[in-house]
């Protein structure tokens, strides 16, 4: 049985990745390369990591509202994140989200889920499910 | 949040899909804030227009609108860019950034949005007392809610232009009255001189508040201008958007909160806004952009000086004032100095105009430089300012 995480619905759609997981706040602007998707914040625990293709989980966003478009240019270039995940949703990742078209969902419990574990987003419904433990991944 | 049937329509994309992302933007924001409906607004007044901060990524963003032919539905401005192009010898010289910013300029205009670029909308048209506004750039925004008067949340560049082109905002905040009721009382027991300590006052609130509500005991008689100072530097180091400059306003509980503010918290926070000793390559006044009797003053302070050969003084207003106050311009023109507008400090190339050591009576400015702008700060009042920069 998959692990099931319920949280709010922000932004619709239906996603399925890797997840990529922080402790700490992130700004896009300044801490995410819109050009390559790397994580480039300094102190970042993420630091050099790439956002590319993953479900994005970090409690939630700091920095300038500039960041909503580093969001949008990432996602239309081809290295943004498929999801968002937040412990809570602050304006410059929703409206990031929102012009990205990527689905969100916010007030969950993102210590549960790690770094490469394959889980599914429902925007729809606010639920974020683990398919599967990176251990048991192939 | 409840929709109109109208509202629904954009919504669901039947306007086409720059407005429905428009709607989705304040939706969205909306109900993360617990709205309960959009309200009409009388203007919007967007950020990220300097392409110093906004980049590639902004640029696709603003095409992919405006190739909808998207327009703003209330009157709707622009702050300040990274190039002033009237005085493009004094600007950068990479084709590259004028190409770029060119552009963005472009297509804020192409959306309806004037190009007005400047931080101080309200110079050239008030809005009216009571109105309700969706405006960014946290220091417009400060000013409008508490020396003006109307009604806005502190909005971000893409919110307010979602607003511009919507004509609503989402009803939260301080949109409602009873959010804006003061909850802290700032006891201020220190002589403020100038513009400058009443900078480093609002660096020290800004700090200390987050985002509750203040309102001000001990300010004697504060200029409009102090209080613009106060405000933006407050905006700066919190998350304010609205102060009372004195106790006669509407309060949250009769016996509220109470901090004070001594010469030791003062002296504090100015010494803070400066991060060296040296002498300035440039000196800033301009920040928030001047008002007509800013400039005024500092016509009338340095008429008959000469600025020194290896230091700039750049002065930053709207294009309005500017042409309002040509004759003091004159004056400090042949002094030496530049009066530019359309731009700033913190919004250009400063590291690129050869730029190490910046000396302002911007509390905001010296704030924000070292990170923005990579450069040495110093900060003082307007008259150490034109003494530094004049020559003995």
């Amino acid at each position: 049985m998959p692990i099931e995480l319920k949280g709010r619905p922000i932004i619709k759609g239906l996603s399925r990745g890797k997840a990529l997981v922080s402790r700490n706040p992130l700004s896009f602007l300044g801490g995410v390369d819109p050009k390559t998707g790397k994580i480039i914040e300094k102190n970042h625990d993420l630091n050099g990591e790439r956002v590319t293709d993953t479900i994005l989980c970090f409690p939630h966003g700091h920095g300038s509202t500039v960041g909503s478009y580093v969001l949008y240019s990432l996602v239309k270039r081809g290295v943004g994140p498929k999801a968002i995940v937040n412990e809570t949703a602050d304006p410059v990742v929703v409206v990031g989200a929102v012009i990205a078209e990527i689905p969100m969902v916010d007030k969950i419990d993102i210590s549960q889920i790690r770094t490469g574990d394959l889980v599914e987003v429902d925007g729809d419904k606010g639920i974020v499910k683990i398919l599967m433990r990176k251990e048991s991944c192939t | 949040m409840y929709l109109t049937k109208e509202e629904e329509r954009i919504y669901e994309g039947e306007e086409g899909w720059a407005y429905q992302i428009a709607m989705r933007i304040l939706v969205k924001l909306g109900d993360l804030f617990e709205a309960d409906r959009l309200i009409p607004i009388e203007s919007a007044h967007v950020s990220g227009v300097s392409y110093k901060t906004i980049g590639d990524a902004a640029i696709e963003f603003l095409e992919a609108l405006s190739e909808t032919g998207a327009k703003a539905k209330v009157t709707s401005t622009a702050n300040p860019a990274g190039i002033d192009y009237n005085h493009l010898e004094e600007m950068v010289k990479l084709p590259r950034l004028h190409e770029k910013q060119s552009r963005i300029i472009e297509l804020y205009r192409n959306m309806g949005i004037n190009p007005i670029l400047t931080c101080t909308p309200y110079y050239i048209r008030r809005p009216k007392e009571d109105a309700h506004l969706a405006w960014a750039e946290s220091s417009t925004v400060i000013y409008a809610n508490s020396l003006l008067h109307s009604w806005t949340n502190r909005e971000g560049g893409p919110s307010a232009l979602a607003s511009a082109l919507i004509g609503k905002t989402p009803n939260y905040g301080i949109h409602k009255s009873e959010n804006r009721q003061a909850d802290v009382q700032v006891k201020v027991e220190t002589v403020l001189r100038d513009e400058a300590d009443f900078g480093a006052l609002g660096i020290h609130t800004g700090r200390t508040l987050k985002d509750e509500i203040p309102f001000f005991e001990g300010l004697s008689r504060p200029e409009e201008t102090q209080l613009k100072h106060l405000g933006s530097a407050m905006a700066s180091t919190g998350m304010a958007s609205l102060f009372y400059p004195c106790s006669s306003c509407p309060k949250s509980s009769e016996r509220p909160e109470t901090i004070s503010v001594d010469a030791k918290d003062l002296r504090n926070a100015f010494e803070g806004l400066s991060t060296t000793n040296e002498d300035p390559d440039m000196v800033y006044i301009g920040c928030p952009h001047c008002s007509f009797e800013e400039i005024k003053q500092i016509a009338q302070k340095i008429k008959g000086k000469k600025i020194k050969n290896n230091v700039k003084l750049w002065i930053c207003t709207s294009r309005y004032i500017r042409r309002k106050t040509e004759n003091y311009v004159k004056i400090i023109e042949a002094a030496g100095g530049k009066v530019l507008s359309d731009t700033c400090a913190v919004v250009t190339w400063l590291k690129e105009l050869g730029v190490d050591v910046l000396m302002t009576n911007s509390a905001k400015t010296a704030y924000y430089a070292p990170t923005m702008n990579n450069v040495e700060t110093i900060f003082a009042s307007l008259d150490l300012c034109i003494e530094a920069a004049c020559r003995e």
